[in-house]
């Protein structure tokens, strides 16, 4: 692999391949990642003829080092905008930008630079989790480090045991390791903390941070809302296909947030489970 | 880590095995046909058309009333029952002989009623004194013992090789793509070209070890004798390995869950299991169905197996199975490539 950036027209540095020359780069302008009028229409399913949008004209500019989130119901398209980035499905209308590279022009060069965890995360079940890393490291043309890449997840003691041993917010944060297998500058995480319990959730947004903290960005869809207020610097709120409302999570509350009703309680719920339970990890 | 499903790995061996240690020790010698006779006659003639019929290996005969014979027909018990009738005699008026049979299970009928006529004649001669005109003698010019083991092993070698690369290709390729694990890959810089090309080779290598397994048993074991050259044999074994799995990603890129992948398979490997001169040569098929029969790739894959091992072909007299190996390989690895898809599909 040519490590220089040849061909691309600002010099800047990242690993290329030789069929990536050519790649016009336009990063002075833009955020790290950036979509204009992205679009998706799928057929209806009860009309094949008929076309909705699952994403309908969305733009958005993320700027490099932020911690950016996308909330919305079931189905308002959150996957499907992440999912067109990351190269997995084909974008209908519009266009989009990561690092200055156009992703469905060079979809290959995409998938060097980003890390991506997938809602399901699945892997070779006979593997163990070095071996997986390993796998990972080569399809980078990286070499191996399953030991930092663990250690950067906290997964040390679990190197030769199976995805299949591991539990839900082990599972999680080895996916995270996966995902980091090249160093990449943007991280898409998709839902990362559905189904963990509080101490591995809050666990998983130490490592985001820590991650984001060292040049990271990270891109990531949420149904848990402390996640997005606590976490992100910025949010998107998705609707049917469509952004209703972006800003940072404190200008969204002063701005949507009806008044607080008189407080009679301090703290809610999770402060209860984590005073009772303690904050320490429980894998 | 295919590798490391031992039980798939050694169950898919022991089909072909107990296949060929049921045939390698059978002596491929035909049970006789139960014939009942039932004898209205009684007369000198009678007796000696019976005792003709009793000597030949091909008929194991019972006597006995008809009605008895015709219940032992009817459940089974005996094949077929020949009604001697009671004006059975030397007349020149000619007799007629009734013969029951329940065609449902009776398939050799064109084979046994020369046998009877032969019967027939010989007892007429006998009568009459007359000497045959002709007669036959069998020699055999193949300077090599070969039976019907020898003739099955490289069939058997190739079906084995075709059921185990459409499973090692096909069925995991679905597994794959219903856990994500595609999909996971996918978001990676890898090209779908090397990722079945990796797969090819790791499932080849495997393919080949199973495959030298059954040819050792079949060598040491069941003294069947290999008369081409190994380096040939495999040439063509390793080529269809690649054929088949090809096809297995084509299948499972088709396919959209287990089930699907499982009447695929079985759609494609049973018609060739019979159409493609495994078990019996493709010149006993019904001859509309042969040109066809012929153009499958398990056919081609058995033919150049069975011409190199059994009958000693080099690679330069089989070219015209290897050409439709190559066209099978090409086609397959193109339309593999082609169909292979890397996500779950969408609902």
């Amino acid at each position: 692999m040519t490590q220089s950036g040849h061909g691309v027209k600002t010099g800047l540095c990242f690993p290329l391949d030789s069929n990536f020359e050519g790649i016009e780069v336009m990063r002075e302008k833009m955020g790290i990642v950036e979509t204009k009028n992205l679009s998706k229409k799928y057929a209806k399913p009860e009309n094949k003829a008929e076309y909705f949008y699952a994403v309908n004209g969305l733009s958005l500019v993320i700027e490099a080092g932020e911690i950016y989130g996308i909330l919305g119901p079931n189905g308002a398209g959150k996957t499907t905008t992440l999912e067109m980035l990351e190269g997995l499905i084909d974008i209908d209308g519009g266009e989009a930008y990561i690092d200055g590279i156009n992703v469905e022009t060079h979809p290959f060069a995409i998938k060097q630079i980003i890390g991506v965890q997938l809602q399901d995360n699945e892997y070779f079940d006979r593997l163990s989790l070095t071996e997986l890393l390993n796998l990972f490291c080569a399809l980078y043309h990286r070499p191996a480090e399953p030991r930092s890449l663990l250690a950067k997840v906290n997964l040390t003691d679990k190197a030769l045991a199976k995805p299949a041993d591991l539990s839900g917010g082990q599972k999680q944060r080895f996916s995270i390791a996966c995902a980091l297998a090249n160093e990449p500058k943007v991280l898409f995480l998709d839902e990362p903390t559905t189904g963990l319990d509080p101490q591995a959730k809050h666990n998983l947004w130490d490592l985001a941070r820590e991650l984001n903290s060292g040049g990271v960005t990270i891109l990531l869809t949420t149904h848990n809302m402390d996640e997005a207020e606590t976490l992100c610097h910025r949010i998107a709120i998705m609707d049917h296909g469509k952004i209703i409302a972006e800003d940072t999570p404190q200008n969204l509350i002063e701005k949507y947030a009806p008044e607080p009703p008189v407080a009679l309680r301090h703290g809610n719920m999770e402060d209860v489970f984590l005073a009772l339970t303690g904050s320490a990890l429980r894998d | 880590m295919h590798l490391r499903d031992r039980q798939a790995i050694v169950f898919s061996l022991v089909f072909p095995i107990a296949f060929m240690l049921v045939f390698g020790f059978t002596t491929g010698n035909r049970d006789p046909i139960e014939l009942g006779v039932v004898n209205n006659a009684r007369s000198e003639l009678a007796d000696e058309f019976i005792k003709t019929l009793n000597d030949n290996p091909l008929f194991s005969v019972t006597e006995g009333g008809e009605e008895d014979l015709r219940t032992a027909l009817i459940e089974g018990d005996s094949k077929m029952v020949l009604i001697l009738p009671a004006e059975f005699q030397d007349t020149d008026s000619g007799s007629r002989l009734r013969l029951l049979v329940d065609l449902a299970q009776t398939r050799q009928l064109s084979l046994i009623m020369p046998v009877f006529e032969k019967a027939l004649v010989t007892v007429e001669r006998d009568l009459r004194n007359t000497r045959p005109m002709f007669s036959l003698s069998v020699e055999d010019v193949k300077a090599r013992s070969q039976s019907y083991i020898d003739f099955l092993i490289p069939g058997l070698l190739a079906f084995t090789l075709m059921q185990i690369s459409i499973s090692g290709s096909g069925f995991n390729i679905v597994e794959y793509r219903r856990k994500g694990i595609l999909k996971r890959l996918f978001v990676t810089p890898i090209q779908p070209r090397d990722f079945i090309m990796g797969l090819v080779l790791a499932r080849l290598l495997l393919i080949v070890v199973q495959l030298s397994v059954l040819l050792g048993i079949a060598v040491f074991f069941l003294d069947v004798t290999i008369v081409g050259d190994f380096a040939s044999l495999y040439f063509v074994i390793v080529l269809s390995a690649v054929i088949f799995l090809s096809l297995g990603f084509c299948l499972g890129s088709i396919a959209k869950t287990q089930q699907a992948i499982m009447a695929m398979g079985n759609l494609f490997i049973f018609p060739q299991m019979f159409l493609s001169g495994i078990f019996f040569p493709i010149d006993s098929l019904p001859e509309l169905v042969q040109p066809l029969a012929s153009l499958l790739p398990l056919s081609f894959v058995a033919n150049a197996l069975r011409e190199i091992a059994s009958n000693g072909l080099s690679l330069l007299e089989i070219l015209p199975e290897l050409t439709g190996i190559t066209v099978w390989l090409v086609g397959g690895f193109l339309l593999a490539t082609r169909l292979f898809v890397w996500k779950e599909f969408a609902s």
